[in-house]
C-alpha cells in the first residue's frame, strides 16, 4: 500500500470520526441540564418569553429531528447560527482561532528544542549532576499547579517588573510573541517535564538496548550509535506524546488563557459551556476534532519519515 | 524480560532502589498523615471561626488561618485524604482501558487499528471540561462523577503511547521469533510486549497521577469536582487564589503538599523504571 | 537529521501564517474590564448585566438620571401628567440617530410597544401599565396608562426603554442588531467580538452637544477577577467592574488608582424555596434567619466593605425602611422555634451557582446553621444548571444575588415579594395576598410619604415571613485609573463614560 493511498483512506476514516463526534456531542450538551435561552435572556426574564424563544431556536422539538437537522446542515458547511450571538458559528470560531493556535505554535517552539538538548544531556550524564537537576527541576515544573505558576508570573513580570503584559493577544507577530510569551512559558513549564522525561526515559532505554550493545561490539562509535539509532528510535514514543499533548492544548488551554485573558479557543468555549450555546459548542467539538486527526496525521507521517518501519 | 537478558546483567539496584524508598517514604508518609489527620490537628478541618479570618501562620496554627477561620494545617491533612485517592483512582482505570486498547490496536493493525484509533480520535477531540459538566449535570456534581469523565478521557494517553510502543517492538527480534515458536497473539503481547511498555507506562501515569491531580483543581473555575467545604488541595488553592498577596498561606501550603505528593509519586515511578531494567 | 529541519520549517510556517495583518486600533480608547459578558446589542432581548451596561451607551432614553440620581429630560426635552396620572405627554427634542435620520415620536413608540409586546422581549414588565402609546406629529408622544401608575416616569429610564430606529428594525430585522446598529446614544459600534470585546466609537449625531468627551471606549470581557485587578496594577485597564474584596485595600493603597465602593442596588441573601418542606413552615424559615449572624457574616465576606441588610430590599432603593431593625442573630431563640417547627432533623440542599462568592456564602450558612441543628449540604453549580434546578424549585436555599434596575422599587418588589406577578417571588414560592395587594396600592398611590409607608409595611412583612433571609448590601467595588477623570457607575449599572475625560499617562 503506497503511502498516498494510505493518506486516502485515513482521511475516509475521518468521516465516520466527524458523525460520530457530533452525535457525541450533541446529546451530551443537549443532555445536560442548562438553557441557553434562559442565560440569554436573563433572570428576570419571564416564562412565556422563555418558551417563545425555545420554540423560534427550535430546541422545543424532539433531539432526533433536531439532530438531523443539524448534521444536514452540517453536511452543506453550516454550522449554524449561535443561540447567544445570532452571529454563524463558522466566523466566531474562526476568530478565535488565531490567538490558539499562535499560542500552540510558541509552545512547541519553546519546548521542543528544550526537550531534546535537556534529555540528551540528561541521559547522556546520567546519574551524574547535571541528571539529577534536570530531573529535580523537570519534577518541580511538573507539581506546581499551573494557575498558580501563572497567577505568580503575571504579577511578578508583569506587574512588578512591567516586562510583559499580563493580557491579551496584541496585533502583529511581535506583539503577538510578546503578549504570549508568559501564556508559553507557563505551558511549557509542565509541558517540557512531561515529553523530557518521556524521551529520557526511551534514550536510556535504547542505550541499554541489545542492538546498540551489537553496535558498540562492531567498534562503531559512541557518539554515531547515539545519533543514528538511539535518538531515532527514542523519539518515536515522545513526538505521539507531543501529539497528543499538541491535541489536548488546543482544546485544553483553557486555563491559561483565562488567567492571561487570551482571546483563545478556550475563552470561547468556556463562554460558550457556560451560556449553553449549544451550536458554538458543537462548532467548536467539530473544529478539534478536525485539528487533533491533522496533527496526529502529521504526527504520523513525520514517523514514518524518521521509522520507516511504522506504517501509516 | 526475556528479552532484555542481556541488559538485566548490567541492572543497578543501588540508585533505583534508593528513589523507591525515598518516593514511597514520601507517598506513605502523606498516606499516615491524612489517615491519622486528627491526631496530628486537634482542629476541625471545617471549623470556621469568623473572628480569626486570615491569620498568618503561628504556634496555635501552623499554617495560618483561610478566609473562613478555618485551619489551614488541619485541612492540609484532611485533603490528602481525598487527594491520594484522586491520584490513584483518576489513573488507574484509565491506564488499564488504555494499555488495552493501544495493545490490540497496535499489534493486530488493520481495521481494528483503524477503529480503535478513530475512537482515540473522537475522544481527543472532546473538550475535557465539556465532558465533565455533561456527565456531573447528568449524574449530579462529586468526586466520583469526576473520575467517571477522567476514565473516559484519559485512556487515550495510554493506548496512543503503548500503541506507539507496540509498533516498534512488533518488529523485534524477540516477538517475531516468539512467534515463530507458533506463540499465540495473546501470549506474544502480554508476555512478550506487554512488559517493555511498563516503563513508558509508569513514567507516564505517575505523571498523570500529578495531572489528574492539578486538572481537578482547574475545574474550580467552573464549580465542578469536589463540593465545598470537603477540604482538598485544589479547591483550596483556588479559593485562596484572591489572597495571594495578603494571605499566601491560604494557597501556599496546599499548592507545597501537593508538590510533594508529586514529588513522591515521580520518584517512585523513576526508580521503579529502572529496577524494571530500563 | 532531517526531521529536525522539517519540523522547525514547519513551525516557522505556521507562525508565517498566524501572523494575523494588524487590524486598526483607535487611539485612547478607554479599556474597562468586566466579567459580564454582552451577547446582543439589542435592548429589547435581554435583562444581564452584562448587556445592560452596554444598552445605556447605545440608546437614548426619553428621560435619564443624573449624577445625583434624579430624572433629567433625555429625549424628551419636557413632559407633563394630567391630573389623574394616567397620561404622560412628552414633548421630544430634536435628536438624530446614528445614521443621521431624525428621532421621531414613531421611533418612540414603536420602541416601547416593542419593549411592552414583542413575544422575545426579555422584560416587559416596566411597561406592562402602558395602555396605549401614540405619536402625535413627529414631535410629541402621549402615553396612556391602564390606571395611575407612580413609578412609571422612572421606568421610562430603566435600560431597555431605549429609543430605537424604527426604520432601520422594520427593514434589517434581526441583523440590525448584529451589523452596525443604528443608535440613539453616545457611542456607536466600531467593533463587536462576541464573547472578547466590545469596541465603541462616538455617535457624532448625538444629542448632547460637546458628549462624549472621549475618543471611544473598549469593554472587554475577562471572567478572573484576579487577571482584572492585575491588569489594572499593570496600566492594561482604566476601569474595572468587580474587584474582589479581598483585593480593595491594595487596590486602594496603590498610586494612580481609586476605588470608591459606589452605592449599588445590589442585595445578597439566601432564597429559601417554599413550595416544600421544610422551609414552606415559616416556623423553619424564621428559625434559620435567627441561626445567621448577619453582621459577622458581612465581615467575613466583604472584609467590612458592605452592610448588613435589615430588610428584603437593597438599601439603596427609594423608601428602603432603614430604621427598620431587621432579624436579630439569636441562636437560642432559632433552637427553641426549630423544636416547635415541622422540621426534623432532615439534610437540606443548599444549592451554590459557582459565580463570585455563592459557595462560600453557602459554607459559612451550612455552618452557622449547623450550630442550630439545621442539617445542610452544598451542592455548586454552574449557572446554567443552577438555574434550572432553580426555576424548578429543586433545591431547599440558595445564597445568590439580585439588583434592581431603578431607583423605585416597584419592579423589585414584583420581583422578589410578590407572587402573583409572574416570577412567583424570585422563584421561592413566597406568597402572600396582603403583600401582593400592597404592591399595587403601592404602585398606584402619587403621594410619596404615604408610598413610602406601603413600602415599609411591604419590607416589614415580607422580613418576618422570612419571604428571602437579607444578608447584605454590596457596592460596587470599581476600580479606575486616574489617567480616566469623570468615569462611574450609578447604581443602576450605568457607566458615565460619555462624561469621561481621557488624560492619558
Amino acid at each position: 500500500m503506497s503511502s498516498l493511498s494510505a493518506l486516502g483512506q485515513r482521511l475516509l476514516q475521518l468521516i465516520p470520526v466527524l458523525i460520530g463526534i457530533s452525535l457525541v456531542s450533541f446529546l451530551l450538551v443537549q443532555l445536560s441540564p442548562g438553557d441557553p435561552v434562559r442565560l440569554l435572556l436573563g433572570d428576570r426574564a419571564t416564562a412565556e418569553a422563555v418558551a417563545h424563544l425555545r420554540e423560534q431556536y427550535g430546541l422545543n422539538q424532539p433531539l432526533i429531528a433536531q439532530y438531523f437537522s443539524y448534521l444536514s446542515n452540517v453536511l452543506h458547511g453550516d454550522l449554524g447560527h449561535s443561540i447567544r450571538y445570532q452571529m454563524p458559528v463558522g466566523s466566531l470560531i474562526l476568530d478565535f482561532v488565531p490567538p490558539t493556535l499562535f499560542l500552540i505554535a510558541y509552545v512547541v517552539a519553546i519546548s521542543v528544542p528544550a526537550t531534546v538538548v535537556l534529555a540528551i544531556v540528561s541521559a547522556r550524564c546520567r546519574d551524574r549532576w547535571p541528571d539529577h537537576l534536570i530531573r529535580a527541576l523537570a519534577i518541580l515544573g511538573m507539581t506546581i499547579p499551573v494557575f498558580w505558576l501563572a497567577l505568580m508570573m503575571s504579577r511578578f513580570f508583569g506587574v512588578e517588573l512591567g516586562w510583559f503584559p499580563v493580557s491579551g493577544y496584541g496585533k502583529g507577530f511581535l506583539e503577538h510573541l510578546h503578549h504570549l510569551f508568559l501564556p508559553a512559558i507557563s505551558t511549557a513549564t509542565w509541558l517540557v517535564p512531561l515529553l523530557l522525561r518521556n524521551l529520557r526515559a526511551a534514550l536510556i532505554n535504547e542505550t541499554e538496548s541489545d542492538y546498540v550493545t551489537a553496535s558498540r561490539s562492531k567498534g562503531l562509535g559512541e557518539g554515531y550509535i547515539f545519533r543514528r539509532h538511539v535518538l531515532v528510535n527514542s523519539v518515536l514514543p515522545t513526538l505521539n506524546l507531543l501529539g497528543v499533548m499538541i491535541a489536548f492544548l488546543i482544546g485544553s488551554s483553557i486555563v491559561v488563557e483565562i488567567i492571561y485573558a487570551v482571546p483563545g479557543l478556550g475563552t470561547l468555549m468556556v463562554g460558550a459551556v457556560l451560556g449553553r450555546d449549544y451550536n458554538v459548542i458543537q462548532g467548536l467539538t467539530l473544529f478539534y476534532a478536525l485539528a487533533s486527526v491533522i496533527v496526529t496525521l502529521t504526527i504520523d507521517i513525520l514517523s514514518t519519515t524518521i521509522d520507516p518501519r511504522v506504517k501509516l | 524480560m526475556i528479552s532484555l537478558s542481556s541488559a538485566s546483567a548490567r541492572r543497578h539496584f543501588g540508585p533505583g532502589a534508593i528513589e523507591i524508598a525515598a518516593g514511597t517514604a514520601i507517598i506513605l508518609t502523606w498516606v499516615v498523615l491524612a489517615v491519622a489527620a486528627p491526631l496530628f490537628s486537634g482542629a476541625d478541618p471545617n471549623g470556621i471561626d469568623l473572628i480569626g479570618l486570615l491569620q498568618p501562620p503561628s504556634a496555635d496554627h501552623f499554617f495560618g488561618t483561610d478566609h473562613l477561620g478555618r485551619d489551614v494545617f488541619s485541612r492540609v491533612l484532611h485533603a490528602a485524604r481525598i487527594d491520594i485517592w484522586m491520584g490513584i483512582a483518576g489513573v488507574i482505570p484509565p491506564l488499564l482501558i488504555g494499555a488495552t486498547i493501544g495493545l490490540i490496536s497496535g499489534y493486530a493493525g488493520g481495521v481494528i487499528d483503524a477503529v480503535m484509533m478513530r475512537m482515540v480520535d473522537i475522544t481527543v477531540a472532546f473538550p475535557f471540561f465539556v465532558l465533565v459538566i455533561a456527565i456531573v449535570g447528568m449524574l449530579g456534581p462529586g468526586l466520583y462523577n469526576y473520575f467517571v469523565a477522567l476514565a473516559l478521557v484519559g485512556w487515550v494517553s495510554y493506548a496512543r503511547l503503548v500503541r506507539a510502543e507496540v509498533l516498534v517492538l512488533k518488529n523485534r527480534e524477540f516477538v517475531t521469533a516468539a512467534q515463530a515458536l507458533g506463540y499465540g497473539p495473546i501470549v506474544v503481547m502480554v508476555r512478550h510486549i506487554l512488559p517493555n511498555t511498563f516503563s513508558s507506562l509508569l513514567v507516564f501515569a505517575t505523571t498523570d497521577a500529578v495531572l489528574v491531580l492539578l486538572a481537578g483543581a482547574s475545574l474550580g473555575f467552573l464549580g465542578l469536582g469536589v463540593q465545598p467545604p470537603t477540604p482538598e488541595w485544589g479547591a483550596m488553592i483556588a479559593d485562596g487564589q484572591p489572597y495571594v498577596v495578603d494571605a499566601w498561606w491560604i494557597c501556599f501550603f496546599p499548592g507545597l503538599a501537593a508538590t510533594t505528593l508529586g514529588f513522591g509519586f515521580i520518584l517512585t515511578s523513576d526508580g521503579l523504571s529502572r529496577v524494571l531494567g530500563r | 537529521m532531517h526531521w529536525h529541519r522539517n519540523a522547525a520549517a514547519g513551525i516557522a510556517m505556521t507562525l508565517a501564517l498566524l501572523t494575523a495583518p494588524a487590524a486598526a486600533s483607535a487611539e485612547n480608547l478607554i479599556r474597562v474590564g468586566s466579567p459580564y459578558p454582552t451577547s446582543t446589542l439589542d435592548p429589547m432581548r435581554s435583562s444581564s448585566a452584562g448587556n445592560i451596561e452596554v444598552f445605556g451607551q447605545l440608546y437614548s432614553r426619553l428621560l435619564r438620571r443624573g449624577a445625583d440620581g434624579a430624572l433629567e429630560p433625555g429625549l424628551a426635552e419636557s413632559w407633563g401628567v394630567s391630573a389623574d396620572g394616567t397620561v404622560v405627554t412628552l414633548k421630544l427634542r430634536d435628536a438624530k440617530f446614528s445614521d443621521g435620520s431624525p428621532i421621531t415620536g414613531a421611533d418612540v413608540v414603536f420602541s416601547l410597544l416593542r419593549v411592552r409586546d414583542d413575544k422575545e422581549s426579555a422584560y416587559s414588565a416596566p411597561l406592562q401599565q402602558l395602555k396605549d402609546a401614540r405619536a402625535e406629529g413627529d414631535k410629541t408622544v402621549v402615553l396612556t396608562l391602564k390606571h395611575p401608575f407612580a413609578p412609571f416616569l422612572g421606568n421610562l429610564e430603566v435600560f431597555n426603554a431605549g429609543i430605537v430606529s424604527k426604520a432601520d428594525v422594520e427593514k434589517r430585522g434581526k441583523d440590525a442588531f448584529t451589523k452596525e446598529p443604528v443608535t440613539s446614544g453616545p457611542y456607536i459600534v466600531s467593533e463587536w467580538r462576541p464573547n472578547d470585546r466590545l469596541i465603541l466609537k462616538p455617535n457624532a449625531n448625538y444629542w448632547r452637544t460637546g458628549f462624549p468627551k472621549n475618543d471611544g471606549a473598549e469593554l472587554i470581557e475577562i471572567a478572573d477577577a484576579n487577571t482584572r485587578v492585575s491588569m489594572m496594577l499593570s496600566g492594561e485597564l482604566d476601569a474595572t467592574r468587580d474587584v474582589p474584596w479581598s483585593r480593595v485595600s491594595e487596590v486602594q493603597s496603590r498610586e494612580g488608582l481609586t476605588l470608591p465602593l459606589e452605592p449599588s442596588t445590589v442585595i445578597y441573601m439566601t432564597l429559601l424555596n417554599e413550595t416544600k418542606p421544610p422551609f414552606d413552615d415559616i416556623k423553619v424559615r424564621q428559625a434559620a434567619a435567627y441561626a445567621l449572624d448577619v453582621p459577622a457574616i458581612t465581615k467575613a465576606m466583604t472584609l467590612g466593605h458592605a452592610k448588613p441588610a435589615t430588610t428584603t430590599l437593597p438599601g439603596a432603593l427609594d423608601y428602603h425602611a432603614s430604621d427598620y431593625p431587621g432579624i436579630p442573630y439569636d441562636p437560642a431563640k432559632a433552637k427553641a422555634m426549630l423544636a416547635e417547627s415541622s422540621y426534623k432533623g432532615e439534610e437540606l440542599v443548599l444549592l451554590a451557582n459557582a459565580t463570585g462568592d455563592n459557595d462560600k456564602l453557602s459554607v459559612l450558612i451550612q455552618a452557622q446553621w449547623a450550630a442550630v441543628g439545621i442539617k445542610s449540604r452544598v451542592e455548586k453549580l454552574d449557572r446554567g444548571a443552577w438555574w434550572e434546578r432553580i426555576a424548578a424549585g429543586d433545591y431547599h436555599a440558595a445564597p445568590s444575588w439580585w439588583y434592581n434596575e431603578t431607583l423605585d422599587p416597584d419592579l423589585a418588589v414584583r420581583w422578589a415579594l410578590c407572587g402573583s406577578c409572574g416570577t412567583k417571588s424570585f422563584y421561592t414560592g413566597y406568597n402572600n395576598k396582603k403583600v401582593d395587594e400592597l404592591t399595587e396600592t403601592a404602585a398606584g398611590e402619587l403621594d410619596p410619604s404615604k408610598r413610602a409607608e406601603l413600602y415599609r409595611q411591604i419590607q416589614q412583612i415580607t422580613t418576618e415571613e422570612v419571604s428571602q433571609i437579607p444578608l447584605y448590601y454590596a457596592p460596587y467595588a470599581n476600580a479606575y485609573s486616574e489617567r480616566v477623570k469623570g468615569l462611574g457607575m450609578n447604581p443602576m449599572l450605568q457607566w458615565s463614560l460619555e462624561e469621561t475625560v481621557f488624560t492619558g499617562e
